[in-house]
């Protein structure tokens, strides 16, 4: 826009002030910097109103000392005109270099921090530390916040610029606790662990419920405390079905009452029968030391798995066992 | 740009565990303690059920805040930034605003926007249905002009006075009274009210009449029309109180009226100019035993005053009033005193004892003055600029009260307190009290009141020409690059004080920086200020790299002038410029362009000065070529300079010539001896040496 052209016809109308209807909007009587085909008269090429011409970026006036936050106070984008720094950004063509800021739509893509300098967040944190109140002064280590805070909940709030403030993800609610400041014994513990199946983390012996089913945050904070709720107490309960557990099903083998134990018992018996010495009794063939040791190794090699050691074990704990070391 | 926050509720502990005190028996019950719900205060202590049982955990109490407050702690955080336009603007070199009609035209461009935007939604309102808003944005969706309800009756004439269609209410109401229905006093005193607000005209025509009036206002604040304005006053400009229009119509047709009827049709005619029926529908109130609430009352002082009569029986009446208020046991406010000052203003030096009385009446009752209220006391005293033994402290006294307060909007006329005071402080010439104005517009939120464009220039304008005037260079140049153009559009006056400022402080190596400063604020072809410049650059001889920079700074202004000759048909270069740009470039030894000037002399029928033609003599010799040296004596005695004759001389003392040259020497001495007699009479009359 011909800067010089539009001081003479506001000025005539001191009354543009005020703001007008639609059809009576600014008339365009100045016309943009190619006049040239819309007047009637020729005007030659050097007589045409100059085009606009862009002022220089104003990095060059900023000072180095400047407070950057106010000039990134917010999320903006990337202005090349506002920010003094020499940033390239772009693949380079053969024998060149990336491109250079100005009307560089890399860098207007991608997400700048501009605005969260260390510099900025120091006075953001200092600004709001009025809204803070005090830490407790008895929860100053891990454990104890642990101890006394086992349940930890994690929600998310999402911002956004749009008409909207809903966002359908601000309703999950995540819950962890670790088991062991529950008070499960050993059938509570496994139950528990059977009903929440992949919630639970055995290396962290971490419990992560995540509820989003209900609408609102604030409902699926209650079904989760719920759910604890349940699990907890119906891990303390022992249903009569419970006992039928079969050997696929149990978390851990347990030798008692097993078939291992039933085939060695079998077997030593019936060596000793062999021997003709039916005097010992069950009982006493559990209570010696070869047995505890085999339960022992048959109980390590279920449970953990094969390996050189275990197998080793267990070859020793027979080879006693059998009398044949 | 979508962030996510995650927060960490601690939750307080579930009573789960056995205690050891046994003071729960059954652990398969417990009950979960307490409950954390969003918006509880206070958790209650966690009691001592931890199993140590020795540190107690105090949870403090939340605190709540409003919904914008962490917002504005944010903000308290960052100040303004000196280099950028105002945010309104589009931040690129390119679409940034250059001058100050250029800032108006693009605002007003954004806002003629909106409203296309606002008519098409209007217009076309079952296209705009959808509301994606949440919370619902009640602005954005359409809005319904027209009235719904087609049939006669009262609940129609309501809706057409919601609406604000002042003709078409009127004729609903001729048609219900036509009808027999009888309106009830309410929605009759609404009528009332809407015609008494818009003087019997449509809204739409009411601003439009209303625009022709804010411009004498505007006037009013600008620096020339201070005391003719005044004496302006009584022009009728605006809507003007018809005599027996539908107001006054609908008014007499009403079987009762009550006082709330009175008051309005009083307002109503103060607004449009007709004091004298208003205080004639006064005195018929009073005959009724009805009593006027503050509002009316406010606006009898405001007809009284308005009455043509000596300012000492106006202030009688204005006083009777009063006690007539304090009669009828109606409480004054802050609009009523103002009201007052603001009439007092027109008495001119009479009103200077009844406007004090008034403040300390004000105080004494508890009213906290506005800004408004210190404006019109200003206005009243410092009414005529000379500044002479007379003028009065009070600005001080108001000064001092008033530092470090924190105002809000009361009163329309809030936003002329800050434009007066500066303009007080600037013909005072006082620079304290100019900063101490300075520092209450900056506490707090009171930069909202520096009011529309005009009155932020005329304030900033007023500011920097007393920086420029009273205080070092330093600092001035720091406001310099604090406020332009960041803040405001310079007046060319005022970067030509800067100048004389930066000439008084010996400064002059700014000069290329302003220069560049004023092209960015659209001043590229005042010629005032360029002259000035150039002026400056060129009267002293200076150290050589700053001699550089001149001669940069005078080609640019050089390539300016040709631009503009470029558009224009009759070229203009003044005189001075010419001759300043010539000896920058000499000085700054370029030679080249120094002698392409001296043609533009020729071309555009200038004189050069004897100065001039010296030091192009001297760079002549230097260069050591005698046909520059003839050209120069040609040049003279072209334009019959009296010079002519001494350069002539040197030239033959000084230079080597041949014979042709010294032929064409002599031919020209000859030529000018003739000429001599006459241009020693008209000498005076030759300009620029």
């Amino acid at each position: 826009m011909a800067a010089a052209s539009l001081p003479a016809w506001l000025c005539l109308q001191p009354g543009a002030r005020a703001l007008r209807a639609f059809s009576t909007a600014v008339s365009p009587t100045t016309l943009p910097g190619k006049a040239g085909p819309r007047t009637t008269e020729r005007t030659s090429r050097l007589e045409r109103p100059s085009r606009r011409k862009a002022l220089p970026p104003r990095t060059e006036k900023m000072a180095v000392d400047q407070d950057w936050p106010s000039v990134y106070p917010v999320a903006a984008p990337f202005k090349p005109s506002a920010v003094p720094l020499p940033v390239r950004m772009g693949y380079p063509v053969k024998m060149g270099v990336p491109m250079a800021k100005e009307g560089n739509l890399e860098l207007l893509k991608i997400p700048n921090f501009l605005h969260l300098t260390p510099v900025a967040i120091k006075k953001h944190c200092e600004a709001l530390k009025d809204f803070c109140t005090e830490w407790p002064a008895a929860l100053d280590s891990d454990e104890k916040c642990e101890k006394h805070f086992p349940i930890e909940i994690d929600t998310a709030d999402y911002v956004s610029a749009g008409p909207s403030i809903r966002n359908p993800k601000a309703r999950v609610v995540t819950l962890r606790v670790k088991l062991s400041s529950l008070n499960l014994d050993d059938h509570a513990k496994k139950k528990l662990i059977k009903l929440v199946g992949e919630r639970y983390c055995k290396t962290t012996d971490v419990l992560t419920i995540k509820t989003d089913r209900c609408p609102l945050k604030r409902q699926n904070y209650d079904y989760a405390m719920y759910l604890l709720t349940v699990l907890y107490h119906e891990s303390w309960k022992t249903e009569d079905w419970e006992k039928n557990i079969t050997e696929a099903d149990m978390q851990e083998y347990i030798w008692t009452n097993s078939s291992s134990e039933k085939n060695i018992l079998e077997t030593l018996l019936q060596i000793k029968a062999a021997e003709k010495n039916l005097e010992v009794t069950k009982e006493e063939l559990l209570g010696t030391k070869e047995i505890e040791d085999y339960k022992k190794c048959v109980v390590s090699l279920k449970n953990e798995g094969d390996s050189e050691y275990t197998l080793s074990q267990y070859k020793e704990s027979v080879k006693r066992l059998l009398n044949l070391t | 740009m979508a962030a996510a926050a995650s927060a960490r509720w601690l939750r307080v502990r579930c009573r789960l565990s056995l205690p050891l005190t046994g003071r729960w028996i059954g652990a398969c019950e417990p009950a979960p303690r307490c409950r954390f719900c969003s918006g509880s205060a206070a958790l209650p202590k966690v009691e001592g059920t931890d199993v140590t049982g020795i540190e107690e955990v105090v949870i403090p109490k939340r605190k709540t805040w409003d919904k914008v407050a962490v917002l504005q702690a944010l903000a308290s955080t960052v100040n303004r930034d000196v280099t950028a336009a105002p945010y309104a603007f589009l931040d690129d070199p390119y679409l940034t605003p250059t001058s100050s009609v250029e800032s108006r035209s693009f605002l007003l461009a954004k806002k003629s926007g909106e409203n296309a935007a606002k008519f098409i939604i209007n217009s076309h309102p079952k296209y705009f249905q959808k509301d994606i808003a949440e919370p619902h944005i009640p602005c954005l969706m359409p809005e319904c002009f027209e009235p719904q309800l087609e049939d006669v009756s009262e609940a129609a004439l309501k809706e057409r006075i919601k609406l604000k269609k002042v003709k078409a209410s009127v004729d609903m109401f001729d048609q219900l009274l036509q009808a027999g229905t009888t309106v009830s006093l309410e929605t009759t005193n609404s009528l009332l009210d809407l015609l008494c607000y818009y003087g019997d005209q449509e809204p739409s025509a009411y601003y439009n009449f209303q625009q022709t009036e804010k411009s004498e206002e505007l006037e009013e604040a600008t620096e020339e029309n201070t005391v003719k304005s005044k004496k302006r006053a009584g022009q009728q400009f605006g809507v003007i109180w018809r005599a027996k229009n539908n107001a006054e119509r609908i008014f007499a047709l009403m079987p009762e009226k009550n006082a709330h009827s009175y008051c309005t049709m009083i307002r109503g005619m103060v607004k449009h100019r007709a004091p004298v029926e208003a205080l004639n529908m006064y005195a018929e109130l009073l005959n009724n035993r009805l009593h006027a609430d503050v509002y009316t009352f406010n606006s009898l002082i405001e007809a009284t005053a308005a009455m043509n009569e000596k300012f000492d029986e106006k202030w009688n009446n204005i006083l009777e009033l009063l006690n007539q208020m304090v009669a009828q046991k109606v409480t004054p406010n802050l609009q009523t005193f103002n009201t007052i000052l603001k009439c007092l203003r027109r008495f001119y030096a009479f009103g200077k004892s009844p406007a004090l009385q008034t403040l300390r009446e004000m105080k004494a009752i508890g009213i906290e003055p506005s800004l408004a209220t210190y404006h019109y006391i200003i206005q009243l005293f410092y009414q005529n600029e000379n500044v002479s033994k007379g003028s009065s402290l009070v600005i001080y006294d108001i000064m001092n009260e008033i530092v470090g307060k924190k105002f809000s909007p009361q009163d329309p006329d809030d936003d002329m307190f800050f434009q007066s005071a500066m303009k007080v402080c600037s013909s005072l010439r006082d620079l304290e009290l100019a900063y101490q104005v300075h520092g209450l517009l900056n506490t707090g939120d009171n930069r909202k009141f520096i009011g529309p464009d005009h009155r932020r220039n005329f304030y900033y304008s007023k500011f920097f020409s007393l920086l420029c005037l009273m205080e070092q260079i330093d600092v001035t140049l720091k406001w310099y690059k604090d406020l332009i153009p960041s803040v405001f559009f310079p007046h060319s006056q005022a970067l030509i004080d800067l100048l004389q400022a930066l000439d008084v402080a010996n400064r002059l190596d700014m000069i290329p920086q302003i220069w560049r400063d004023s092209k960015e604020c659209g001043h590229a072809f005042r010629s005032e200020l360029k002259e000035e410049m150039l002026m400056l650059m060129a009267r002293d001889r200076q150290p050589a790299e700053l001699q550089e920079a001149f001669a940069d700074c005078a080609a640019d202004i050089k390539s300016t002038f040709e631009s503009q000759d470029a558009r224009q048909t009759a070229p203009h270069w003044p005189a001075s410029a010419l001759n300043c740009i010539a000896v920058l470039f000499l000085r700054a030894g370029r030679t080249q362009d120094a002698w392409k000037m001296l043609g533009l002399f020729r071309k555009h029928n200038k004189i050069p000065r004897s100065e001039l033609l010296n030091e192009f003599m001297d760079s002549a010799k230097a260069s050591n070529s005698p046909a520059q040296a003839i050209e120069i004596v040609q040049l003279a005695g072209a334009f019959s300079l009296p010079v002519c004759e001494s350069l002539t001389k040197r030239v033959m003392a000084d230079f080597a010539l041949s014979q042709e040259q010294k032929e064409a020497l002599g031919y020209l001495t000859a030529y000018d001896s003739d000429g001599d007699s006459s241009s020693d009479s008209d000498s005076d009359s030759r300009g620029g040496k």
